[in-house]
């Protein structure tokens, strides 16, 4: 992890950075374009429109997933209870839409509470985090295990089999070509990208990433600033539990396990920096295409199974290499 | 893998994963007693002891019903042990169980982890009690060194079924095409074993082609991936799935239900779990196999029951009645609705005496 010590002017009031231009912010895309054309290159059938699709469908979850993390890691915070909210969302999603177990057919009542439960989990996250001073490495760790502990105490280790049209729908039924679950997904990052540049909240989390005694000597609401982000993240993994049992048609405790670490990375391969106050959800787009055509890829190119956990760790470690600007370091940790 | 990511910026911490996942659901976890009792009234008859991992998964749950079936079945004294992945506390707990009926007990026990087997029949030995192990064990830890106490050790070989799997699709496309497989961790021993199997019937039928193996780590969610992958580089090539789990069976359905191809393409899974018998029934999924939990669970207190009550003498017994393979259940469209009523929707019935009725064959250490 690198840490940026240098505190540069003026980072409360705009996130000058953001907007500086530099190559390395943009080495993200140009290693996406390279890596499509090496594959099409192996592998025509790769730039295909049916691919496309498929594409689009692996990218949904990390890109939403991608969403609330970016905003945590912006404000140099991390979180790692992505998956916990996830399975908790999934599975109490399972339990109250039309499923297999029981008689509920809330729809998207069902829904609309499961996001609260989210909303609820970040909250929670928050709150700790803020108010008893606990690292937020640490209340997201244990949150991630609370989350998927409780859905497995509420399942008893079974998986529930979601039969609602509507959830279903999001993964089988299309528009334009491409399923539902992809549209929301894009809903996701629109709302996101308002969020990061239209509101005071985005402007405020930049702040705090950038320098955060700065940003509360200048009058910023700090504690509620996290609280809320931490809180919106938790709304957006929610979102990713909802897609997720769209696309496996259940509901299970596992639902969520390795979410984690493809968040994680698609948001700092895109170039957001786990030091705070620079990077943007658009660059976690592009962090999530990454690591989604380069395991798609992987198969498309006929990399053996067990090559390619090796190939996409030095993928991690190339893209960021890429993308830091050394010139602003002074201490990397 | 997220394990590595953290584990470089935190050193060791995210080792502890297992202790705080209980640290995080203590409140609930508290709730349950670790020692689940059922007082009965024989206390000269021995008391019949499982110890599995949790009763939180579908197939310990079923193991537990099978051990409280057979107790009832001779009027015995059932105890539940529950190890919740921790070895210390599953022989500490065995060891007190020992100690509270001075040795008259029978423990079938699933050790969490190979070594934990051997001081667990040591210490049975010592107190007199029988114990018969399952899955677990080391390959050097044989019953027969252990004579009378340690009355058997049970298993299952995974390349009958991987092979009757394949054998399933490979009939299921005419004995012609391409198949796709997912696989499980690349060293687990149930892996490698079912991935033997594909690979026998293969050999045995050279006109269907293995186009791609892909290992999803047992994961629905890496299995999805793969399959999508793979409609797009093979697309109608594929004429069948075979998977090493339910679980990543399951979600190339799911996959192959968003391309429309559901129930086109013949998919078989591993393990037998509730879903997958249902999907069977559906026509989705065209096999599975089922280890039948409720069978270990009974049966294997059954064994060690009549060697203490005097039914057998195990030293007596043929080493492949010591050391010996179970036999799975395979679930296709034939049977899938029948195994569903007997043993899903019902409970299932169960002959206890039969004890060597499910013998297929010594298993072999490599």
């Amino acid at each position: 992890m690198t840490i940026e010590t240098s505190i540069h002017p003026g980072p409360a009031a705009r996130p000058a950075t953001r907007r500086r231009w530099r190559i390395a912010s943009w080495a993200p895309l140009i290693v996406l374009v390279l890596l499509c054309g090496i594959i099409t290159l192996i592998n025509p059938n790769f730039l295909t429109f049916g691919n496309l699709v498929r594409i689009s469908q692996a990218a949904m979850i990390p890109l939403v997933l991608g969403m609330g993390a970016t905003f945590i890691i912006l404000m140099g915070s991390i979180d790692l209870s992505v998956e916990g909210g996830l399975t908790l969302s999934a599975v109490i999603l399972s339990m109250l839409v039309i499923n297999g177990a029981n008689e509920n057919a809330f729809g998207l009542l069902g829904v609309l509470l499961v996001l609260i439960v989210g909303a609820g989990v970040g909250f929670a996250n928050g709150v700790i985090h803020v108010r008893l001073k606990i690292p937020s490495f640490m209340v997201t760790l244990g949150m991630w295990f609370v989350g998927v502990g409780a859905a497995n105490a509420l399942l008893g280790g079974m998986a529930i089999r979601i039969n609602d049209p509507l959830i279903r729908g999001l993964a089988i039924e299309r528009f334009l070509g491409f399923p539902w679950g992809v549209w929301v997904a894009l809903l996701c990052l629109a709302i996101a990208l308002v969020i990061q540049n239209y509101t005071r909240l985005g402007r405020y989390i930049y702040a705090l990433g950038g320098g955060e005694e700065l940003a509360a000597l200048s009058g910023i609401p700090v504690g509620r600033v996290r609280i809320l982000t931490f809180t919106l993240a938790g709304v957006f993994y929610a979102v990713g539990g909802v897609l997720a049992a769209a696309q496996l048609g259940l509901g299970n405790a596992q639902i969520g396990t390795g979410r984690l670490f493809t968040t994680i990375t698609a948001v700092v391969v895109g170039g957001t920096a786990l030091s705070g106050g620079q990077g943007s959800v658009l660059q976690t787009l592009v962090g999530v295409l990454i690591v989604v055509v380069l395991s798609n890829g992987m198969v498309l190119m006929g990399v053996p199974p067990s090559v390619q956990i090796g190939v996409q760790g030095l993928m991690i470690i190339a893209a960021v290499a890429l993308s830091i600007d050394r010139k602003r370091m002074r201490i990397v940790k | 893998m997220d394990k590595k990511l953290i584990s470089s910026a935190s050193g060791l911490r995210i080792r502890r994963r297992d202790l705080l996942k209980g640290a995080g659901v203590l409140g609930i976890a508290s709730a349950f007693p670790a020692i689940i009792t059922r007082r009965a009234f024989a206390a000269d008859k021995p008391t019949v002891v499982n110890s599995i991992r949790s009763l939180s998964n579908p197939y310990h749950a079923t193991w537990n019903k099978g051990g409280a079936a057979f107790a009832k079945s001779v009027g015995a004294d059932y105890v539940t042990l529950v190890t919740e992945g921790n070895s210390e506390k599953g022989i500490a707990d065995i060891k007190a169980i020992l100690a509270k009926t001075g040795g008259n007990c029978v423990i079938n026990v699933d050790p969490n982890d190979s070594p934990d087997a051997r001081p667990i029949v040591e210490a049975a030995k010592a107190a007199g009690a029988y114990v018969v192990t399952q899955w677990n064990k080391p390959a050097d830890l044989h019953p027969w060194d252990f004579d009378p106490n340690y009355v058997a050790h049970i298993s299952f070989s995974g390349v009958p079924y991987g092979k009757a799997m394949a054998d399933t699709l490979i009939k299921a496309i005419g004995g012609k095409g391409g198949i796709v497989a997912l696989g499980g961790i690349e060293s687990n021993v149930p892996a490698i074993e079912r991935k033997k199997g594909l690979e026998q019937a293969l050999a045995a039928n050279p006109d269907v082609k293995l186009l791609d193996y892909q290992v999803a780590n047992w994961s629905a969610t890496e299995a999805l991936d793969k399959t999508n992958a793979w409609l797009t580089q093979f697309g109608d090539q594929i004429s069948a799935i075979w998977a090493a789990n339910d679980d990543m069976a399951l979600a190339a359905v799911e996959a192959l239900r968003a391309d429309g191809r559901a129930g086109k393409v013949p998919v078989t899974g591993i393990d037998g779990i509730q879903l997958a018998v249902e999907a069977i029934q559906k026509g989705e999924l065209a096999g599975t196999v089922a280890w039948d939990p409720y069978w270990q669970g009974g049966m294997g207190l059954s064994i060690g029951y009549q060697a203490k009550t005097g039914g057998f003498d195990p030293s007596k017994e043929p080493k492949d009645h010591r050391e010996f393979y179970g036999k799975g259940v395979i679930i296709t469209a034939d049977n899938a609705k029948a195994f569903y009523d007997e043993n899903i929707a019902a409970e299932p019935k169960m002959d206890w005496n039969d004890i060597w009725g499910r013998v297929t064959g010594q298993i072999q250490y490599e």
